[in-house]
């Protein structure tokens, strides 16, 4: 197993986590999930969480949505994202099979914030309209995770946004104050075009393409963080 | 709640004690967990007063039967969604395979509840120290989420594959974890299995070996048959393959080396096998699978019928084991009524696995949409041979007026939780009558 660029790892034998994800593999040693289960409450605030809430995720078990959720779901890791809210999480697989149960899940469920995978957005929106389910009377919040180099999903256009690339460990929220996209400080710089991490060696960059451009002006919410939006697209300020 | 972490020495050989220890300590669980659903969970408070057992003590674990047995229907239609304190934050959606999900959710005293049979379990299994893992992922189901704790504390090394064992498309990405990582124990589910031999038939020498360092693998979802254990070993070349066992209602159920049947941890549940009246059956007997969690934490469950087809093995395993064994056969969808039996795909398969040949071939049950037919129609993978001495075996050993099996050629059937068609959906499969009548 290679070992370059290990978390915080030094060694083979510090590695207590590989976790496998589109294009790469993340490594984490004792400690390490921690900083991101932090990070991932941040975003989730930044998209206009509160404590207390109930939190669902439709994604496939490895991506950092779901296996930071809680510490209940992974070892290694002191507070999730449930336990740092005070609040619940609940994950829901983004195979075929189990989004076309999701609304029925919803019903039983007072969901705050619905995290969907931007792959399953279509396949989900099939399965509320058989059930008839619609997300609006639910008053859930809803976010589009989705790589940089996705597009919008056009029927999604309304929902939030959440730029999500595992291989990157790139996790980075559609702010509700400024609109932009926040690559937070301290954890993300955007070297010779591409968005590197600096806190998980095992992490790969991701180059921004040109359907992003960079916003000089800072925003209160994060005035360190490199801000980025969607080009040609004005940024969607939820509040003020 | 007394933590079961009080007793943690003695716990660690519960698996030893007499019997009469371990009823007494199930009997001080029980009265804890009716005591705490009494106070705290509405729904159990509103049905056990409609039963007039509001004040009901539970005097030996035979009392337990005067409580009503309940479904996931009552769960959802009374109000399963009414949080009770301590139920923890993270939720488990079921697989919804017979009607609506349901949410179950696990908390952090539950967890610690849990974790140490899984380690158990994972012991009797082969896990060491140092070992790496490959798990299924720990949000896909309530014990799964244990099982990385686990094997963590065992002292070993996770590993998770990118994707679902929901989906067949995944074991490219399994199969390329499996490569690099080289895990010496896995976790997963039979039918992903089963794709998983599938895929590496097709593929050729590709992935030649793939798994020869995996000491052990562990699965879910399917019971095996002593054949297909023994096939799915020489496929894969692994050492031993164990079945896993449990549901996210509570249910804990581990295989030792003896490979008799899955034990079930009977520190953290109480299951019963009841028949359709809700009388307990004798070991041996099929019944329906009754589960009760003896953990005051996490979503609560009193007799819930989980609509398993399970029975008791009768005796003790040469193990040394004081944990009873279960063998959960199936559920509705991968078992059929005919004459009046329940016919599930475990018991078909065990029939036509006596020719070797018919090892690793799948079938479907299928419905034929009458009331209690008179015979059994399965739809097996590949040629035909020796039909009518397999259809004479089937009513023989099955007890059955009449069987019948259709030849599906070359048509492959996807290994899954399903096992059972009607017979309209033999249409969509390329099938007809007469080509079953060709075959």
């Amino acid at each position: 197993m290679s070992l370059a660029g290990a978390g915080s790892a030094a060694s083979l034998q510090d590695v207590r986590l590989v976790i496998d994800v589109p294009d790469g593999r993340l490594l984490f040693g004792c400690g390490d999930l921690d900083l991101w289960a932090e990070h991932l409450v941040w975003c989730y605030e930044l998209l206009g969480v509160k404590r207390g809430a109930t939190i669902a995720v439709q994604d496939f078990g490895t991506s950092p949505l779901a296996f930071l959720g809680s510490a209940l779901l992974m070892p290694h890791l002191n507070q999730g994202v449930a336990e740092r809210l005070g609040g619940k999480f609940i994950c829901l697989d983004a195979t075929a099979d189990r989004v076309a149960l999701t609304p029925f899940v919803l019903t039983q469920l007072e969901i705050d914030l619905f995290v969907v995978r931007a792959e399953v957005v279509g396949l989900l929106g099939d399965a509320c309209r058989k059930a008839a389910f619609e997300f609006a009377e639910a008053r859930t919040r809803t976010v589009v995770a989705m790589d940089v180099f996705e597009p919008v999903p056009a029927a999604m256009a309304s929902w939030r946004r959440l730029l999500l690339s595992e291989s990157a460990m790139l996790i980075a929220p559609e702010c509700e104050w400024c609109g932009c996209f926040h690559l937070r400080a301290g954890l993300y710089r955007l070297e010779d075009g591409a968005i590197r991490n600096l806190r998980l060696k095992s992490a790969q960059n991701r180059p921004l393409n040109d359907h992003y451009v960079i916003v000089r002006e800072p925003c209160a919410k994060g005035p360190e963080d490199l801000r980025i939006r969607r080009a040609g697209e004005p940024c969607r300020k939820w509040s003020r | 709640m007394r933590s079961l972490g009080d007793d943690q020495a003695a716990e660690a050989d519960a698996e030893r004690w007499p019997v009469e220890r371990l009823a007494a300590w199930q009997l001080d669980r029980l009265c804890e967990v009716i005591d705490f659903a009494r106070k705290e969970t509405p729904f159990y408070r509103r049905l056990w007063s409609e039963h007039d057992l509001t004040a009901r003590k539970l005097e030996r674990l035979e009392d337990l039967k005067h409580f009503p047995i309940t479904t996931k229907e009552d769960l959802l239609r009374g109000g399963s969604a009414d949080p009770t304190p301590g139920e923890g934050p993270v939720g488990f959606s079921t697989r919804g395979t017979s009607g609506k999900p349901l949410v179950v959710w696990l908390s952090a005293e539950e967890e610690e509840v849990y974790v140490r049979p899984t380690m158990r379990g994972f012991r009797w299994a082969g896990l060491k120290k140092g070992m790496t893992a490959l798990l299924t992922s720990p949000v896909w189901h309530r014990l799964a989420a244990c099982e990385a704790h686990a094997v963590a504390r065992i002292g070993g090394r996770c590993a998770f594959f990118w994707g679902s064992i929901l989906n067949p498309r995944h074991v490219e990405s399994f199969l390329r974890t499996l490569d690099e990582v080289r895990p010496e124990f896995v976790t997963t589910t039979a039918p992903f299995l089963f794709w998983l031999v599938r895929h590496l038939e097709s593929a050729g020498n590709s992935h030649a070996g793939a798994l020869r360092n995996v000491a052990a693998i562990v699965v879910v979802g399917l019971p095996l048959t002593p054949r297909l254990r023994e096939h799915l070993c020489q496929r894969l070349e692994v050492g031993d393959i164990f079945e896993r066992g449990g549901t996210q209602e509570g249910a804990a159920l581990d295989e030792c080396a003896v490979h008799s049947a899955p034990h079930v941890h009977e520190d953290v549940c109480y299951l019963e096998v009841v028949d359709p009246q809700g009388r307990p059956v004798p070991a041996g007997r099929r019944g329906n699978l009754v589960v009760t969690k003896l953990a005051s934490a996490g979503s609560i469950f009193v007799r819930y019928n989980t609509g398993d087809i399970a029975a008791f093995v009768p005796g003790r395993c040469p193990c040394g084991s004081s944990f009873r064994r279960l063998k959960i056969y199936g559920r509705p969808e991968s078992s059929v009524e005919v004459a009046g039996k329940t016919i599930a795909a475990y018991d078909v398969r065990l029939c036509l696995e006596e020719d070797q040949t018919l090892v690793g071939r799948n079938l479907l049950l299928v419905r034929e949409g009458v009331q209690s037919p008179q015979r059994l129609l399965v739809a097996v993978e590949g040629a035909g041979l020796n039909t009518e001495e397999l259809e004479r075996l089937l009513c023989d050993r099955l007890g059955l007026p009449g069987a019948k099996i259709m030849w599906l050629g070359d048509i492959r059937v996807r290994w899954g939780f399903r096992e059972v068609l009607d017979r309209r959906e033999l249409r969509s499969m390329g099938l007809n009558d007469s080509r079953e009548n060709r075959r």
